[in-house]
């Protein structure tokens, strides 16, 4: 070997080892284990002082509590709002009194609902002032104002006599009255050819950000312009604020950039359910790697992470030498592969139903990390959701095609016989569009689920596309007639049954744009049945009609439900994380710093 | 000289009409998701779309909206100044964002800039002064690793290599270091790693062009000549060979800031540096228009216009250039 070559052999391996060093180091990936980890700290306790560093990867959808309607700004808005009711942090089917004083008041017939507001809370500075019964209007108007445009006021909000979506700011709604400055009255109109309201659903929508209580001479100016700016320039309820300045721009706030919350100096403690144990809360946004932020947060100090899970690698070693790092909380959603039964052959339902029984839904699982982030399904209300307990809990109903996790080939391939497949298997020469994910777990999701698919006898055509697009431009839409959507799913918007399947099964829901009713389920009896309990007022009533409606809807296969979401929160070694348990995020507002 | 100026500027115009026009009908016309839809939420009534799309200024046909933007952001037309729209997102003002963030873009690529001709200049000349030796085998060797090496690979093997609380061998700040600074020396300490990471690339092709230039330069006969008049050697590489050699230089360095200023996109992401490059990021992942076409048309101006600034250096460094 000449001289010049061992040089340049030599340089070579001088030039890789940096590379061979960074590698050697990386863990395997190779998904879950058994053991689960849960580290959910007791509300109650929790040492005063510090600061929290929260590392999110996104911003919220919008930092204005009358707009924001996803996980991370409901967040934000349970430390600085007090909206009427929460979820009780340890239990999400309780809905505690916030802002309000006790209970809501709902008529028999359902079509009022009271709220008496606790006295003594006062605005943050610069509003400086007691919130009353006109603030809780005034927010709950905004939401319908053309320049704030609440994604969700309509649908929950929407029975309200007088109320209109896309109204110019400033309008009243005329059903929503303030004898008095402690009390708030909503008049509902009928559902159509009822003589009931739907009140129950509206006394639960008082949960959401919404119901936020907003100083009207103070925000008005702001919501003239459009977009309102109100949300950079928002006051405070809760035990926290965004850090603003004396004209009140919230300076805390920087898009996309940090979320920087301060006390609220007119916080008071005896009024609020929230201990607010740390001084400040500083997200920090931009986080896009994941395997860099958890190893930030767990070797760091005063961290939780926000948006975005620990990767399957690091959940691992989390679960095996750092369990009391990691809180693993049902998020209060799922996730399936919707069959749209306009599209043949899912329109019979034998054909669903073999696909259901035939599906391996914990390989599926396998792709988002293993059984630590989610259980496999039996029906469709979630865990944590009211009426889950009602519909079976975990064991759910029975049903044959959803018993077995790993998929029963024999049953499937019974049902595909019924359906007239002799074979045992699907035998069209059609070809299925299924529209997924083109990035991330989603991709390897959709990925692992046309192979499945194909096993059974489909021809798949998978096309993978942005998240947004997948929603707007294929699934969201009736007319792109998609046959199969692999990465759907839902949350619950608040703990009742018909906000995670009214929108979803909904035939009466099904939108020409926007649509959520992936599968098109389009049943007369399941559609009563929804109208029915949705004019319930009392909770137990409630619970058990929309269980039933579950059955109902399990029992047409309209798609193949494979988890029930677990959100993996993790924190740092001396953080004293406590879990909200209705968003499965960390709260804010419980948790502490040693 | 001044005619030649006038002249460039009105094409700076033109481009950056031509610019706005085509990233409008690329997320506009021919757009991959609905904004009004994204806006909407989960629940959509065709009522609540139909409100965004008239808040939004959707509703309007597409040349419409778009003689409308070109009315907002020209001075003098709009009655609000300069005004590039709000973002879909965050609902804030897009041009103090850009602004906001523009000494962030500008301090990493000043760093990245001064650091890779510090580099790539010695090297370029070390390497066409010693052609086919070892140490010219080893430092294009080195180039030629740095330019393939993607930006998006070094920037992450360096955090996971010398990141202060997560890298092996814990040296600078990390990510997301450079917003928590804050001082300016806080600020250039956190900069250190995406500066080098930046500049690794750039420094490698400004070696490799300045050593090819150099070794034709000292090929020339005035080369020859000077040696012949008994000049040093020293002296004929440095006075007369690097600064023939150094020309094209100006022209890509010119093009490479302007580009930079736009925003680098890879390695504020990595290192989570809030520039205009992360905005324009941000902003494309969630097909929030306005801000797209704010980043895109700050990005386009500071291109054109450092080619211009380039072409009239030009006239300056190399006397045969006349305009």
């Amino acid at each position: 070997m000449t001289r010049s070559l061992k040089w340049a052999l030599a340089l070579c391996v001088l030039l890789v080892l940096p590379f061979a060093v960074a590698a050697c180091g990386g863990d395997d990936d190779d998904g879950g284990t058994d053991e689960q980890a849960t580290d959910q700290g007791t509300p109650a306790q929790g040492q005063k002082g510090g600061t929290l560093v929260s590392l999110w990867a996104g911003d919220v959808d919008f930092i204005d509590p009358g707009s924001t309607y996803y996980q991370m700004g409901t967040q934000i808005v349970r430390a600085t709002q007090k909206t009427l009711y929460t979820p009780k942090i340890d239990d999400a089917t309780i809905a505690e009194p916030d802002m309000a004083e006790a209970d809501p008041e709902v008529a028999e017939d359902g079509c009022t609902v009271t709220v008496r507001i606790k006295t003594g809370v006062k605005f943050s500075p610069p509003v400086d002032r007691e919130v009353t019964s006109a603030d809780v209007k005034y927010a709950i108007e905004r939401g319908f104002f053309n320049t704030v445009n609440n994604g969700y006021a309509g649908a929950y909000f929407g029975s309200v006599d007088g109320a209109e979506v896309g109204v110019d700011p400033g309008t009243e709604i005329p059903g929503i009255e303030t004898p008095d400055d402690s009390t708030v009255v909503f008049n509902l109109k009928p559902a159509e050819g009822e003589d009931r309201c739907p009140g129950g659903v509206v006394a639960g929508a008082l949960q959401m950000p919404l119901s936020a209580p907003v100083p009207k001479e103070y925000a008005a100016p702001h919501d003239e312009k459009n977009p309102s700016a109100y949300g950079q320039n928002q006051v405070a309820t809760g035990p926290y604020m965004i850090e603003n300045d004396a004209s009140g721009k919230a300076i805390g706030y920087e898009a996309g950039r940090r979320i920087h919350l301060v006390r609220n100096p007119n916080w008071d403690e005896s009024l609020d359910n929230d201990p607010a144990f740390v001084d400040e809360i500083d997200i920090r946004q931009g986080n896009d790697d994941p395997t860099v932020m958890s190893r930030e947060i767990i070797n760091g100090e005063s961290m939780i992470n926000g948006d975005q899970p620990p990767p399957p690698a690091v959940l691992k070693q989390l679960l095996t030498r750092d369990k009391d790092k990691l809180a693993l909380v049902p998020s209060g959603g799922g996730r399936w592969i919707s069959m749209n039964t306009t599209v043949e052959p899912f329109d019979d339902i034998n054909v669903r139903k073999a696909v259901a029984a035939g599906m391996d839904r914990e390989a599926l699982r396998l792709t988002r990390g293993g059984e630590v982030v989610g259980d496999i399904p039996t029906h469709y209300i979630p865990p944590g959701l009211v009426g889950f307990e009602e519909a079976g809990g975990m064991e759910g109903f029975g049903v044959d095609f959803m018993a077995n996790p790993k998929g029963d080939k024999n049953l499937s391939a019974e049902y595909f016989k019924e359906a007239g497949f002799e074979s045992g298997k699907y035998e069209g020469g059609e070809e299925l569009l299924m529209v997924g994910d083109n990035e991330g777990v989603g991709a390897q999701t959709a990925q692992v689920a046309a192979q499945q698919l194909e096993e059974m006898g489909f021809k798949v055509q998978l096309r993978q596309v942005t998240h947004d697009a997948m929603y707007t431009k294929f699934c969201n839409r009736p007319k792109a007639d998609v046959a199969l959507c692999p990465n759907v799913g839902w949350l619950k918007d608040f703990p009742d049954p018909q906000t995670y399947l009214d929108p979803t099964f909904n035939g009466n829901n099904i939108l020409p744009q926007g649509n959520s009713n992936w599968s098109e389920l389009d049943v007369p009896e399941i559609n009563q049945a929804m109208a029915d309990a949705a004019l319930l007022t009392d909770p137990a009533e409630r619970a058990e009609a929309w269980a039933e409606i579950d059955r109902m809807v399990t029992e047409q296969a309209p798609a193949i439900m494979w988890i029930w979401d677990k959100n993996s929160n993790i924190k740092s070694e001396n953080v004293g994380g406590v879990v909200d348990e209705d968003n499965g995020l960390w709260s804010l507002s419980h948790t502490s710093v040693r | 000289m001044a005619a030649y100026i006038v002249r460039r500027l009105v094409w700076v115009i033109f481009l950056l009409f031509v610019v706005t026009l085509i990233t409008f009908v690329v997320f506009t016309v021919l757009p991959a998701v609905d904004p009004a839809l994204l806006r909407a939420g989960r629940q959509p009534t065709p009522q609540l779309i139909e409100s965004i799309r008239e808040a939004l200024g959707l509703d309007e046909p597409a040349p419409i909206q778009f003689i409308n933007y070109l009315g907002q952001i020209l001075p003098f037309v709009g009655g609000d100044g300069v005004n590039f729209g709000y973002s879909y997102q965050s609902n804030t003002e897009v041009l103090p964002q850009i602004l906001d963030r523009m000494p962030t873009t500008l301090f990493l690529t000043g760093g990245a800039v001064v650091l890779w001709l510090a580099i790539g200049i010695p090297i370029g000349m070390v390497s066409a002064v010693r052609t086919g030796s070892l140490l010219d085998r080893v430092l294009m060797g080195g180039a030629l690793v740095a330019i393939s090496a993607p930006v998006y690979f070094l920037g992450l093997v360096a955090l996971y290599l010398f990141d202060d609380s997560i890298g092996r061998f814990p040296l600078l700040p990390g990510s997301g270091a450079y917003q928590q600074a804050t001082s300016i020396f806080g600020k250039a300490e956190a900069l250190i790693m995406p500066w080098c990471v930046l500049a690794a690339a750039f420094a490698a092709i400004y070696a490799r062009f300045l050593r090819g230039n150099l070794i034709d330069t000292m090929q020339e006969d005035y080369i020859r000549t000077a040696r012949a008049k008994g000049l040093s050697e020293r002296r004929v590489t440095f006075r007369h060979g690097v600064r023939a050699a150094i020309t094209p230089i100006v022209t890509l360095l010119g093009l490479d800031i302007g580009l930079l200023l736009g925003g680098a996109i890879l390695t504020e992401t990595v290192f989570n540096i809030q520039g205009i490059g992360r905005y324009a990021y941000d902003a494309i992942v969630r097909f929030d228009l306005p801000v797209v076409q704010g980043t895109v048309l700050f990005g386009a101006f500071f291109i054109v216009i450092m080619s211009l600034i380039v072409d009239i250096l030009y006239a300056f460094v190399d006397p045969r250039v006349r305009y």
